[in-house]
């Protein structure tokens, strides 16, 4: 079966400005917090009017850097909010999306399992592939759907691992957005003990 | 139809009792018109087809229509989340068991009777012993929602999908015999992103065409195609869930027992713009037949020797048929004097 | 014309009704009896009217329920100047007149995963909503319909509609100089809506420019759109190989016309897509109309390929290799 090189792997881009947009809001976790001050600048010099309609949230991660965050303050933006974890933002996103009018842009910016959440709550708002964008960086480490037991296995960093059901699995590239997971199938059903060797590939 | 006393709970597991007689073994579905294979968007009208055959009906049902039934129930029964589908596609799931019930009263009207009075339906199935009277587009009035009531009394898999943003997304249906895909994981997904581990495809072009292609169906004029795989055992249900269970089977082909346990596996695949929901209901109807079979059929025989022993390495690797093709081909060699096959897919 | 493929229905019409002085209301039922075909909200009919001099083929959106099978209700305004097709429904159909009509097309659904439907309507465009109104009564979305009219006498159904959606429609009339404010509707709409609009081109571009101009995404702005009939204008073709000499009319494809000049020619999907068709073009003092989705940009513009299912000439004559 195709392993690597499917069409379902999600494509980041660098964060550029949307100036079609109205009201832009900004979502970071951990070193996520670089593009969106690189983005922030970028708009200051396109459109510095924008800055009454731009807000960011940003998560901090305990293993990087909060100097960035200065630089949110300093843009002078309409409305900026700090949080220590991941789950709390994602439910005042909830409730702030659900508040929001057409013409909202949402940026998104962090490690992939980090944007795989938002992304979930963006498409129960019915956002279009246009509304959003999404700067991949930090981590590559992976969120990955056991397909046997449906368990989820967080933070996955090599090629092979050992779900909770005691099954050996190997990483696809097949992501689900609705599961904001990849694909982990036993690697040795055929051949039951024969793994090929374990490295790490997601780091 | 004369249904043998036969346990069904291992017809396509355990003992995989599953066998053909000589005419379902003549009308199976070949998914070679000639000696190579490679991916084509072999799309056609799908139109009557000779008397007999599985194309003569829009949706075939053929002597194993019971124990397929009875084995779809027994998947369900062990993973729910087979029958699955998203708030938004109650209508296609009326639209599908409308099709599915206008198709088999009209094709098979010994076996199944609808009569309507308005939004009051009244459904006879005989071989599975069902009478139903029900409202249609009141979900309460039937016993399961509708897709899986219909579904339950077809044979194949069925996934219904919504059109938007140029592009067909899968968002529904009953999957319980698959060639290793899983609807669960994959629901939600576009055209493109579930087809994503078929390898070359992309490279060639072929999903953009049959995107595109099925982006304009229309009411009233369904489309067919032909795909194909190999399963080791008559196991229906080769769906990555249970891949530990199938999965170690593909090691246990030797040339002594390869022609009785090693299936060529045909998918009739056929395709229905929806009325209500203007989506698209998308049928994979799959028929299996042994090599020892296959072998009966002197052209069907040279000529699946001839496509399994030249398959595209990338193809033979995606279709899983890496362990024991070259047994495949080493039995079936023994049938193939070189000679020339004619062309389609008829046995002669 | 080959007969398997895009069967019609044939109609009978039961009523007619002059609704306002421009606009007429056609009701039809099938001749066969029974129910005519289930559609959704949104779709229009083809509708295949033989005149004297040529046959006109017009979409028409349905306005009907989708819920009531037994007719379909069309409404038709007296285009002027005309080609002919709304004169002739306006001057020859009558009650009890026969037409044949093609199975519904929808290219103006409703977004399935929308969380607020925008309906905005101009003259004659209402008509399509008004199927929708029935799908979108069953829903628990919120929606809301706003139709606007030169006149409440040039407005077809305002008192039917006012009446069934009190609170859900508001009516515009340009004699009461109220107009749709569009900038102020599309700057106040919450996430995941979606809006569709249906009447003249003038208030389709207002509405496709100032969603734009406001941030929505093209995916939530929808516009009414007529499936395009496979027609052009009429060409001469030789076949080299059969030595054959074919007309092929406005409304028929290359394809069926080599059919009904007796060829066997190969094809297999008839959409353009999947290649089998393939003729070999030995000349045209004219140019290809290259429909379909098959051939490669180069092929295409070296003229020596085409393919007959979809594709079509302006030319007197076109040598194919069949």
């Amino acid at each position: 079966m195709l392993i690597t090189g499917i069409r379902s792997k999600p494509i980041y881009a660098p964060l550029q400005p949307d100036l079609g947009g109205r009201y832009h809001l900004m979502v970071g976790y951990g070193v996520g917090a670089a593009p969106l001050s690189r983005l922030l600048g970028d708009f200051d010099r396109a459109m510095p009017e924008s800055k009454a309609h731009t807000r960011i949230w940003y998560v901090a991660d305990a293993a990087a850097p909060q100097a960035n965050t200065e630089a949110f303050r300093a843009a002078n933006i309409a409305e900026l909010r700090s949080f220590n974890a991941i789950d709390p933002m994602l439910s005042d996103l909830t409730a702030a999306m659900d508040q929001a009018l057409m013409g909202t842009r949402l940026y998104v910016a962090g490690p992939e399992s980090f944007m795989g959440l938002v992304m979930r709550i963006a498409h129960g708002f019915n956002l279009a592939q246009d509304e959003v964008r999404a700067e991949e960086c930090g981590t590559l480490a992976r969120r990955v759907h056991c397909i046997h037991c449906r368990e989820t296995i967080e933070n996955v960093r090599t090629n092979i691992v050992q779900c909770g059901c005691s099954r050996w699995l190997v990483v696809r590239d097949h992501y689900s957005r609705r599961l904001a997971a990849y694909m982990g199938v036993m690697i040795d059903a055929e051949a039951p003990g024969e793994r090929p060797e374990i490295k790490e590939v997601f780091l | 139809m004369n249904v043998a006393l036969k346990k069904m709970d291992q017809v396509y597991r355990g003992e995989y009792t599953f066998t053909n007689s000589p005419a379902a073994v003549r009308r199976f579905p070949l998914p070679f018109p000639e000696d190579r294979y490679m991916y084509s968007v072999n799309i056609e009208p799908h139109v009557a087809g000779p008397a007999g055959s599985v194309i003569e009906f829009p949706i075939d049902c053929d002597e194993h229509y019971v124990e397929e039934c009875y084995e779809r129930a027994l998947v369900i029964k062990r993973d729910p989340l087979r029958i699955q589908a998203l708030p938004h596609m109650m209508s296609a799931q009326w639209d599908t068991l409308e099709l599915g019930m206008q198709s088999l009263s009209q094709s098979y009207p010994h076996w199944f009777t609808l009569t309507r009075q308005g939004r009051g339906w009244h459904w006879i199935n005989r071989p599975l012993g069902l009478d139903q009277h029900f409202t249609f587009g009141d979900p309460a009035s039937l016993p399961q929602p509708p897709l899986e009531y219909i579904t339950r009394q077809l044979q194949g898999d069925w996934v219904i999908m919504d059109q938007r943003d140029n592009d067909l997304w899968v968002e529904g249906g009953m999957v319980t015999g698959p060639a290793d895909w899983s609807m669960d994981f994959d629901m939600g997904m576009s055209f493109k992103e579930w087809h994503g581990p078929v390898p070359l495809g992309h490279e060639m072009g072929v999903f953009d065409r049959a995107l595109k292609f099925l982006l304009n169906l229309r009411l009233n004029e369904p489309v067919r195609r032909y795909n194909w795989t190999m399963t080791v055992n008559a196991n229906l249900d080769s769906s990555p869930h249970n891949y530990d269970e199938w999965g170690p089977d593909r090691s246990t082909v030797t040339l002594e027992n390869v022609a009785k346990k090693l299936h060529l596996r045909t998918e009739l695949q056929g395709l229905w713009r929806l009325p209500r929901s203007n989506g698209i209901v998308f049928m994979v109807r799959t028929y299996m037949l042994s090599l020892a079979d296959v072998a009966t059929v002197p052209k069907w025989a040279r000529r699946v020797h001839r496509v399994l022993r030249d398959l595209h390495p990338a193809l033979v690797d995606y279709k899983g048929l890496t362990r024991h093709r070259p047994i495949a081909v080493q039995y079936l060699s023994q049938f193939d004097d070189g000679s020339p096959t004619t062309s389609g897919t008829a046995p002669e | 014309m080959s007969a398997s493929h895009a069967d019609t229905i044939p109609v009978r019409v039961v009523a007619v009704e002059q609704i306002t002085p421009q606009i007429k209301h056609f009701r039809f039922a099938p001749i066969a009896g029974g129910e005519l075909p289930a559609f959704s909200g949104g779709s229009h009919i083809i509708v295949v009217m033989r005149g004297a001099q040529r046959v006109y083929r017009n979409p028409y959106s349905l306005m009907s329920s989708p819920n009531e099978l037994d007719s379909y209700q069309i409404s038709v305004l007296r285009v002027e100047p005309s080609r002919g097709g709304s004169t002739f429904m306006h001057e020859q159909v009558q009650v009890g007149t026969e037409l044949e009509i093609a199975h519904p097309v929808n290219l103006f659904g409703l977004a399935k995963l929308a969380r607020k439907h925008l309906l905005l309507a101009g003259g004659i465009g209402i008509t399509p909503f008004m199927a929708q109104l029935h799908d979108l009564r069953l829903t628990e979305v919120p929606f809301e319909l706003h139709y606007a009219t030169r006149s409440p006498q040039h407005g077809a159904y305002c008192e039917l509609i006012a009446q069934a959606e009190p609170q859900r429609a508001r009516l515009y009339h340009d004699s009461a100089q109220r107009f749709i404010d569009i900038e102020e509707l599309l700057s106040r709409q919450p996430l995941g809506t979606h809006v569709y609009v249906c009447g003249p081109a003038g208030m389709i571009t207002r509405v496709l420019d100032t969603a734009r101009a406001l941030g929505w995404p093209e995916s939530h702005v929808h516009y009414e759109k007529f499936a395009a009939p496979p027609t052009g204008e009429a060409f001469d073709v030789h076949l080299q190989k059969s030595g054959i000499d074919l007309h092929v009319l406005p409304d028929q494809s290359l394809l069926e016309a080599i059919e009904a000049a007796g060829v066997d020619a190969p094809y297999l999907c008839r959409g353009g897509v999947c290649g089998f068709c393939r003729a070999e073009v030995l000349s045209v003092d004219g140019e290809l109309v290259h429909n379909d989705h098959y051939l490669s940009n180069d092929e295409k513009a070296s003229g020596k390929a085409i393919m007959p299912c979809v594709s079509r000439a302006r030319c007197s004559k076109l040598v194919l290799n069949l």
